[in-house]
């Protein structure tokens, strides 16, 4: 049981930053329930037909899944604003048709014989990508990313490659959700195409969204409340999606910009003091910037 | 003679059936100031969106420093060492104003995914902090671009044009809307200015503010430029005068 709240927490929290990093760079995806798709098949055709161990087929996969986020990126990354996040639908959408028509690995049944999963990988690689983004977010990356995030045409007159970078975070971005994708897979046993729908894509935007989209910990406190809270009416199986749903609504109403609104700036000229409520209150998140 | 920093030869710009800009030339020379001027809908502003890659010249060559640079993307030419200010300041808001000169900083933009693991902290940030001293911003360093009034944000837009080190500058109305003080202050920068790049354009409408900081004026009308040369010979030749108070169309 605890098992099962420290994997789908651990995944969940992976998904979210998957979403977030994509973000970073002023992009929303709703393709990365498909990424993870990818990386769960691709994983499990490596370990289950090849004899690959996990632990070498999630990072495959993981890079596969780069590829393919920067193959099809390209195109994507042309449209902004809701018309790249309907062009992200569209990718979901269309992957999970291709791999349900698929015989190779099972069609609409799905696909099975993983084994290894193991929740400790998962908290293992939720802490080693959680320190990657908290140094980056100290970082030099952090002041482009979020430069090109803000204003796309000044970024550009400056000097940065903004086509480079929107391509480079989508490509991680896919590829840590299909890391995270592999270790779910494996753990589950078995997947099914209609498992990784447009509505898991949903949820992950949704954990970035509630938790805050200026800073590491706010996806992932999203992910983690948004994976437990449904968690604590268990017994009445038929509430939990009502509770998920509520859950959203309050958040929404409460804390319209996130959960944890602010952004840490990168660097301070005076001393290392901590920001202020003051510039917390004035750093808040606005979605039109997406 | 010196090779000109910038030149411009017979560039047109359309939108649909609207001409833009119409076989525009000119030069900029190094250590020069070049003031445009012109009335509204000239073609000033048009003309350096097409030099700084955010439009496409239909036709016509932009060389800069010899090399041809016609329709490169923008930030390319950034890297080459073209920057500007924009008419509505385009600061990134939801960042320091220290932020805002760092990430300017070509060391690190060049590379951004590499720029994780680049050192120097405390240099970028000293060079960063004497930027900001120049444009006398230093004591706001840690504020949101966001909370800066109008004349603070025109001279962190500057200060952030200039820490990319770049050869030539393009300030598109730097002193519209701006009181007295404020006006005197952005002179003051750009005159600082001068020192660090090779040659300035400006693009402006407050004459006075204009003929002091230029060395040169380049007059456009109707997507064409009319007359070039000195400020105040400029600024007394009728043609000018013409342009900026118009004529009477009725009048064979």
């Amino acid at each position: 049981m605890i098992q099962d709240y420290v994997m789908f927490t651990g995944v969940n929290i992976l998904l979210a930053w998957s979403v977030y990093i994509i973000l970073m760079s002023g992009s929303l995806s709703f393709a990365n329930g498909a990424f993870m798709l990818i990386g769960a098949y691709v994983s499990g055709v490596l370990t289950v037909k090849f004899g690959v161990p996990l632990l070498v087929a999630a990072p495959l996969a993981g890079a596969a899944t780069f590829l393919f986020g920067v193959l099809v990126g390209f195109p994507a990354l042309r449209t902004r604003g809701i018309y790249l996040i309907l062009v992200t639908v569209g990718i979901a959408v269309s992957v999970r048709g291709v791999v349900e028509s698929i015989a190779y690995v099972g069609g609409v049944q799905g696909f099975g014989g993983m084994s290894g999963g193991n929740p400790w990988h998962i908290v293992a690689l939720v802490i080693a990508v959680g320190a990657a983004l908290w140094v980056v977010s100290r970082s030099p990356l952090q002041r482009i990313l979020d430069a090109v995030r803000e204003d796309e045409l000044a970024a550009r007159s400056l000097g940065i490659n903004v086509v480079h970078v929107k391509l480079t975070c989508f490509g991680i971005g896919a590829g840590l959700a299909a890391v995270a994708g592999s270790f779910y897979a494996h753990y589950m046993l078995h997947v099914t195409p209609d498992g990784f729908g447009i509505l898991v894509s949903v949820y992950i935007v949704l954990y970035v969204v509630l938790g805050g989209t200026n800073n590491l910990w706010g996806s992932a406190l999203g992910a983690a409340i948004m994976t437990l809270l449904p968690e604590l009416v268990r017994g009445v199986a038929q509430w939990r999606p009502t509770v998920f749903g509520l859950t959203i609504i309050a958040l929404l109403l409460l804390r319209p910009d996130g959960l944890l609104a602010f952004r840490i700036p990168t660097v301070r000229l005076r001393g290392r003091s901590r920001p202020s409520r003051h510039d917390a209150a004035r750093n808040v998140a606005t979605p039109e910037q997406w | 003679m010196d090779q000109p920093i910038l030149a411009v030869e017979a560039v047109s710009k359309r939108f649909g059936g609207l001409v833009a800009l119409d076989s525009v030339s000119f030069e900029i020379r190094p250590r020069q100031v070049l003031g445009l001027i012109g009335p509204n809908g000239a073609g000033k502003s048009v003309l350096i969106n097409v030099v700084t890659g955010i439009y496409r010249a239909n036709s016509g060559f932009i060389r800069f420093a010899g090399r041809d640079i016609t329709n490169l993307p923008s930030h390319e030419l950034g890297r080459l060492g073209i920057a500007r200010s924009y008419q509505n300041i385009r600061l990134f808001r939801r960042m320091t104003v220290l932020e805002n000169v760092l990430v300017a900083s070509k060391r690190h933009l060049l590379r951004p995914f590499r720029s994780i693991f680049a050192g120097g902290r405390d240099r970028d940030i000293s060079i960063a902090r004497s930027m900001l001293e120049r444009v006398n911003l230093t004591d706001k360093a840690d504020y949101l671009a966001s909370s800066l009034s109008y004349g603070e944000a025109r001279r962190l837009e500057i200060a952030r044009a200039l820490s990319g080190e770049p050869r030539l500058l393009f300030l598109d109305e730097p002193a519209a809307g701006m009181n007295e003080r404020e006006t005197s202050e952005l002179a003051d920068v750009i005159r600082a200015a001068r020192q660090a790049v090779d040659a300035i354009v400006i693009i402006e409408h407050d004459v006075g503010f204009i003929r002091d900081l230029s060395d040169r004026l380049l007059v456009m009308e109707s997507g064409r430029t009319i007359t070039e040369g000195n400020p105040l010979e400029v600024l007394a030749d009728p043609r000018v005068i013409e342009a900026y108070l118009g004529v009477d169309d009725d009048e064979p």
